[in-house]
């Protein structure tokens, strides 16, 4: 009998079983303790309600409102899967894909519900529930939506669930759709909007009925944010705009950089994209709906920039306002010529702004020289951001001989100087940065912040100070009254606005690009305390005088509908 | 090391407890007790499982020599019978239904295999032994297994093979025979392959990797080791283990009854477990040595061998080391046959310690 290998074998077959259970129970103990754990432990997340967004008066522009999920829990699925999906996908109208992509992207463990339907209306989800009963989950979500939808897109932005944006640590539980802001003051102040969100602990079995309570963490609501913005006047800008193709009209107070209306054409739906659907056909659209051309896209300033290029002579002591330039309608350089656009005759600086002579300033820009005008252009921050509380701000150019060297990779010629003098030549800037540096005339040589948001959670919001120019007030006159002749003058580029009696003062521009020229019209009022600057640009209409009448037309309407009257701007 | 019967008796009235312990709890669900009447059913099974050892502990166990073909006939009747008259269980032909009781036949076989092997090996012959004790009885076994295998049991089919490799691994014949056949068993399992049902095959790829069907054949496996591991050194106390209290374990009162001990009293109550069945085993092994007849030594082996390789393949499986097959833990699981067949098995072998 051989007992001895019989009693060795089973030995050894016991201590592998002693083994195995050391290695289970010891060594992966902690492991397999959270895994029974994330069986039984059902996070029931709560998501927070998201700050609304209200303009100045205290209009809702943005706010949450119900929406809801369905889930499934694949332990309690697993043998009709695709039977259900299948079902579903006819009763929601949904791609069976969708659902299982959904499925195997939120898939976390058999007894966890997982998200297939995100977002869909009341009606969808109830109906769901109806049909199919205990096997589907209705999950009550907040959806963030926009009434004025295309109106105020490039501001407000939007939101969008992504998985597992956040890093954030305090989060109780797993939120799998977190919303994020992604543009527009959703995103720059989404830390302030977005609340902490909430959750409960509960214990379940099996079949995900609940059989026991562990604790919870309620959601805290975000913070309501009210803007500078009035949405009376936007509305009309949106309204005006909508007859072009492309544009953008900002209005501002010129004293704290308070932003009334901001609005850029064209526009997207934000309502589509918190649904989900096509973002691919808001990507594509055509003149890149997306972009915030106020403060995303740089164009030639044209003649706006020649009240810059005054004060830059004036500073300088190049130039008083006496000194004058006999304009025979073009400017002399070797065989080149520059033209204006008429023969004005002799021309003082006011005479000069107001019919906007080219000649005149390619006098100026000639004895300043580029580093001098490029030293002035950029203390008006035409190659800064402005700093406005908006994300993805892109800034202008202010070439000079370093400049065009590098990028260009060409030496600097002084036909570039005659160009840059007009506005043109390699001098861009966004139409924010335009109308910040005018309003600099405005408020006696400040350059102000401009903001978008007035109040958080009933604080109001602390101003960064303006930069102070130092710039000599008697200097900022006469250019001023150089703005105002603009207006005044029966043959100002800019008369058809002095029929309003608002006393504004400002500056045309027609900036020459490829194909047709923009139209451009800076300015504010009243003049002689302004509580409003402007900025009107127009992409490709041809003349400024377009962009006159869009000023012309959005003021006359706020004066009739009584949001800015004589009264009110005298005060 | 002598035979202490006392210390013997004790280690099966513990498991008795233990089985009772575990029962309870596994028939419990949030805390709620869910499966009184089988509890109540498992307490009078022990009654009859006492009952049944000391019936056989008075049966010379010499009468099985002479019984041994008859008995194995018998077995072999059993299992035709279950396959014209068979209860239907979960898509396979086990059992034979007497009024309450379902009667499982294969757990029979495991009987009448160990007694027909310890006879055929018993038997003191002098010529070709290769043949007469290892060839003859692998065809006879063959007829069970099959008839097993068929019903579908897998586990008890390869179960009652294992029994009689270990018996004849105690026996004269040469190792390396023995070796030669259970090669040619290697060789042969893609023929076993092919003829596995899908349910089947699914397990055995499960057991390679669980994680290729979480929600079907893998589930029960990967539940089980998380409810082992989850368990830790203390365990998570009676009647608080997660896994079994919240139904995440399948089939926990029967096969799986290991893994509510294992989550529910951790590593030390499974080590206190296979202490006890050490002392067991060691126990059977010590009587062998003491036995002076042959065919009295290869029905304890036989014994041992039963207990042992349940017992290991059991453990082995609720831990992923076996794939999944239905065979019972010895003692523990619930259920009527195989107690009864350990309790016959346990009065055989005590009636051989009271011979010698």
């Amino acid at each position: 009998m051989d007992i001895k290998l019989i009693r060795n074998l089973s030995l050894g077959g016991l201590i592998i079983l002693v083994i195995s259970l050391f290695y289970y129970q010891v060594i992966k103990g902690d492991m397999y303790l959270n895994r029974a754990q994330a069986n039984y432990i059902r996070v029931v997340s709560k998501e927070a309600i998201r700050g609304t967004i209200l303009d100045r008066n205290y209009e809702t522009l943005a706010y949450d409102r119900g929406a809801f999920n369905i889930a499934v829990i694949p332990y309690q699925i697993k043998d009709n899967k695709e039977e259900l999906f299948s079902k579903i996908s006819r009763l929601a109208k949904v791609k069976k894909e969708t659902l299982t992509i959904n499925y195997n992207r939120n898939f976390r463990s058999p007894f966890y519900p997982v998200d297939i339907l995100i977002d869909i209306d009341k009606e969808k989800a109830l109906a769901l529930k109806e049909e199919l009963g205990e096997e589907v989950i209705i999950e009550e979500i907040p959806q963030r939506h926009y009434p004025f939808g295309k109106e105020l897109a490039h501001i407000l932005g939007y939101v969008k669930r992504g998985v597992n944006v956040s890093n954030n640590s305090d989060v109780y539980g797993y939120i799998p759709y977190q919303r994020v802001g992604l543009a527009g003051i959703e995103k720059y102040y989404n830390n302030y909007l977005a609340g902490r969100d909430g959750g409960e602990l509960l214990e379940v079995d099996a079949l995900g009925k609940i059989a026991g309570f562990l604790g919870a963490n309620h959601p805290k609501k975000g913070k309501d944010i009210v803007l500078t913005i009035d949405l009376r006047l936007q509305r009309i800008a949106y309204q005006l705009l909508s007859e072009y193709k492309r544009g953008v009209i900002i209005v501002m107070d010129p004293r704290d950089g308070q932003i009334h209306v901001f609005c850029s054409q064209p526009s997207y739906e934000p309502n589509q994209i918190m649904r989900g659907v096509d973002f691919d056909s808001i990507l594509k659209a055509e003149d890149n709906i997306l972009l915030n051309r106020g403060i995303q896209a740089r164009y030639p300033l044209g003649s706006v920039f020649k009240p810059i290029l005054s004060i830059a002579g004036l500073e300088e002591k190049k130039i008083t306002s006496n000194t004058t330039f006999i304009c025979e309608g073009r400017y002399r350089l070797g065989n080149l010529s520059f033209e204006c656009r008429s023969a004005h005759g002799k021309q003082n600086l006011i005479e000069a702004l107001a019919h906007s002579c080219n000649v005149y300033f390619y006098n100026v820009g000639a004895i300043l020289d580029i580093d001098k005008i490029a030293k002035w252009a950029k203390k008006f921050g035409l190659n800064t951001l402005t700093g406005i509380d908006l994300p993805y701000e892109k800034s202008g150019i202010v070439p000079d001989q370093h400049w065009k060297i590098t990028n260009i990779k060409s030496p600097w010629f002084k036909g570039d100087t005659l160009n840059v003098s007009i506005g043109q030549g390699y001098l861009e800037a966004t139409p924010l940065e335009v109308l910040v540096a005018i309003s600099a005339f405005a408020n006696g040589g400040y350059l102000v912040k401009p903001h978008l948001v007035k109040e958080i959670e009933g604080e109001n919001i602390s101003l960064s100070p303006s930069k102070f120019l130092d710039l000599s007030l008697s200097h900022i006159n006469e250019v001023k009254k150089g703005l105002e002749a603009v207006v005044s003058w029966s043959n100002g580029t800019a008369h058809l606005l002095d029929t309003l009696k608002l006393s504004i003062a400002g500056k045309t521009g027609t900036a020459q690009t490829i194909g047709k020229s923009h139209g451009w019209f800076v300015g504010f009022f009243p003049s002689s305390s302004p509580k409003y600057s402007i900025c009107v640009f127009l992409e490709n209409v041809g003349s400024s005088s377009e962009a006159v009448k869009v000023a012309y037309d959005f003021l006359k309407e706020a004066k009739n509908k009584g949001i800015i009257s004589q009264e009110e701007i005298k005060r | 090391m002598r035979f202490n019967i006392r210390l013997f008796i004790l280690c099966i009235i513990i498991l008795n407890c233990l089985s009772l312990i575990a029962l309870n709890s596994s028939l419990h669900q949030e805390g709620e007790f869910s499966g009184k009447e089988q509890f109540y059913k498992q307490i009078v099974w022990i009654f009859v499982f006492w009952i049944v050892i000391l019936v056989f502990y008075f049966i010379n166990y010499r009468v099985y020599f002479n019984l041994s073909f008859y008995i194995y006939i018998l077995s072999i009747i059993f299992l035709l019978g279950v396959k014209l008259w068979g209860k239907e269980i979960m898509g396979a032909q086990r059992w034979i239904p007497l009024g309450e009781f379902n009667f499982q036949p294969s757990e029979f076989s495991k009987l009448a295999v160990i007694i027909l092997s310890a006879r055929i090996l018993s038997l003191d012959v002098k010529r070709a032994i290769f043949f007469r004790k290892l060839i003859l009885p692998l065809i006879l076994i063959s007829i069970s297994f099959i008839l097993i295998f068929k019903q579908p049991d897998l586990g008890t089919a390869m179960l009652i093979f294992l029994i009689f490799f270990m018996m004849s691994l105690s026996s004269d014949i040469k190792k390396r025979y023995i070796i030669y056949m259970l090669i040619l068993g290697l060789v042969l399992l893609p023929l076993i392959w092919v003829k596995l049902a899908d349910y089947q095959k699914k397990r055995v790829i499960v057991f390679l990797d669980p994680n290729v069907d979480p929600l079907g054949a893998g589930y029960t496996i990967i539940q089980s080791k998380i409810a082992i591991g989850s368990g830790k050194i203390f365990g998570k106390g009676f009647l608080a283990g997660t896994q079994n209290q919240f139904n995440f374990l399948p089939e926990r009162h029967t096969d799986f009854i290991f893994t509510v001990i294992a989550e529910e009293f951790g590593l030390i109550g499974s080590l206190f477990l296979l202490w006890i069945y050490g002392n067991i085993l060691k126990n059977i092994l010590n009587k062998t040595r003491e036995v002076k007849d042959n065919f009295g030594q290869f029905l304890c082996i036989g014994i041992f061998s039963l207990l042992f390789l349940q017992i290991f393949i059991n453990i082995g499986m609720t831990m992923g080391l076996f794939p999944v097959v239905g065979i019972p833990l010895p003692f523990l699981s619930y259920g009527g046959t195989h107690l009864l067949i350990t309790a016959i098995s346990l009065g055989i072998f005590l009636n051989i310690v009271k011979q010698w």
